[in-house]
């Protein structure tokens, strides 16, 4: 049975895509066949941050509305055999989307033997958001340690606790805490929320903290997930973050300032 | 949890701020009113046409004569605002619109002691485990809440009896919603953005010198608001 992982945020610009990219593509690395849906109709960006976006023939609502199917539309990544992605439609709007029609492609998918589907949400807490969640069975909850994501953060757990399949049937979506754009030079100064900050308003478990990166941009722009570069920090958070999802115990890193000692300070780069 | 009904529902219920223009009558002389209201077509007329008002009198006077010639002129009065005009208005199925100056929820009633009122039978006390997220209102009727986890900014907890928050609260709570004074708040950190116990609230910037992160409880002492420490 294929589990569906949402990313969500509320708050936009936080990281959600650059996550999905990277999620999807570490779990794609350990060997699972994983397939990511761009659910941000109209304002698509997965095609460009995965560098599938001169592929693209059809689209999630392409599929929806029968014009295509799965197989035509699925666009297979050039450097993970066993990942797929389905890009959002960029000249329809939101109501192309359905319930029904999001439920149909994701059993379809379900049926190909995907292990992970990873919804990347768009912003917001409206439809794009609530079909994109809705049959989530776990969440990975994008926050920047800043004052305005953490309260939409909090805004969409309430969602995920309440408009959710799983929460209709009584039952939980699991929550996961991914702290995106951390900066701990900001936070030591106490210019930046702390994890223990954020962590004691959002109270769910942390998957990973994410450093800010320059490597982040320098990746999207060249059509590759931020994970595929092994020098990155960011990058190796998400590799760190993929492993914690799988089980492994993997202690958390870039949560300190580096301390330089007077050697590397003077000769260090 | 009950699974969402499926079927279409048929109402729905947005709020929204409508603009409306308050008519004062200073004298209740019906001739006198015509002719200001033939004056103000004339020099006005765009605006006066469709014109929606409340209607607001010191004195009682013909309500329906009135109505007729607001109506001629393309005048619309919505409704009345509570005094002498109050029954007429219920009359000619006019809404009646509560007086300025009332702070209260409309779930409580007015500031004048009012009499007291049949007691609605007490439901078992309302226990919430998970956090009360941004966005989300509790609301225990004819009864007690409890929150054993924290209430987050953004978030609302109210109750007709007491509301007990063995968390932080970081939102709003509200006790006595229905109007029963005795009702307080009792909070293991307090951080509140409002509290408020039968209509008598207050807000954070109100609240600066309470010690904050600490337990409280918020009661009403003489018909003001008190927030007191609680024993460790």
């Amino acid at each position: 049975m294929a589990k569906i992982i949402v990313t969500t945020s509320g708050k936009g610009g936080v990281g959600k895509t650059t996550t999905s990219a990277s999620f999807s593509t570490g779990l794609a690395q350990r060997g699972k066949k994983v397939a990511v849906i761009d659910f941000d109709v109209g304002l698509r960006n997965l095609d460009l941050i995965m560098g599938c976006e001169r592929r693209v023939v059809f689209d999630f609502v392409n599929v929806i509305q029968g014009e295509a199917n799965l197989k035509q539309a699925l666009i297979r990544d050039r450097n993970n055999e066993n990942l797929y992605i389905l890009a959002a439609s960029q000249t329809r709007d939101k109501d192309a989307l359905s319930i029904e029609g999001v439920e149909k492609v994701l059993n379809d998918l379900a049926d190909e033997g995907f292990d992970y589907i990873i919804c990347d949400s768009p912003a917001g807490i409206e439809k794009g958001a609530h079909h994109a969640m809705y049959f989530a069975d776990e969440a990975l909850v994008v926050t920047n340690p800043e004052v305005s994501s953490v309260r939409d953060s909090d805004r969409v757990l309430g969602l995920l606790a309440s408009k959710t399949r799983r929460a209709e049937k009584g039952e939980r979506v699991k929550e996961h805490l991914v702290l995106t754009r951390y900066n701990p030079a900001r936070v030591e100064k106490g210019e930046m929320l702390s994890v223990k900050d954020v962590q004691d308003i959002l109270a769910i478990p942390l998957l990973g903290v994410v450093p800010e990166s320059a490597s982040v941009l320098t990746s999207s722009n060249s059509g590759s997930p931020v994970i595929a570069d092994a020098q990155s920090e960011a990058g190796q958070a998400y590799t760190d973050l993929v492993a914690r999802f799988l089980g492994e115990d993997r202690p958390h890193r870039f949560m300190t300032v580096e301390k330089k000692g007077l050697f590397n300070k003077l000769f260090g780069g | 949890m009950h699974p969402m009904a499926r079927t279409a529902p048929a109402l729905e219920l947005k709020g929204r701020l409508l603009s409306t223009t308050r008519l004062r009558v200073l004298r209740a002389d019906l001739a006198a009113i015509e002719t200001q209201l033939a004056d103000l077509a004339r020099q006005m007329p765009q605006a006066v046409k469709g014109m929606a008002v409340v209607l607001e009198s010191d004195e009682s006077l013909d309500l329906g004569a009135l109505l007729l010639q607001l109506r001629q002129h393309g005048i619309q009065p919505l409704g009345v605002i509570d005094g002498p005009l109050a029954t007429a208005a219920t009359a000619q199925g006019l809404a009646v619109l509560p007086r300025d100056g009332r702070t209260v929820r409309a779930e409580a009633p007015a500031a004048a002691p009012a009499p007291a009122p049949a007691i609605a039978a007490r439901r078992d006390t309302r226990i919430i485990t998970d956090p009360v997220r941004s966005g989300q209102q509790i609301y225990a009727e004819d009864a007690d809440l409890v929150v054993l986890s924290q209430v987050s900014p953004g978030a609302e907890v109210i109750a007709d009896g007491c509301v007990h928050v063995y968390g932080s609260l970081r939102g709003r709570a509200i006790a006595g919603a229905r109007g029963d004074a005795s009702a307080r708040i009792f909070v293991r950190r307090f951080e509140a953005e409002l509290v408020a116990v039968a209509g008598i609230y207050a807000v954070a910037e109100q609240m600066k010198d309470r010690p904050r992160g600490e337990p409280a409880q918020v009661l009403l002492r003489d018909g003001k608001l008190a927030i007191e420490s609680l024993g460790n």
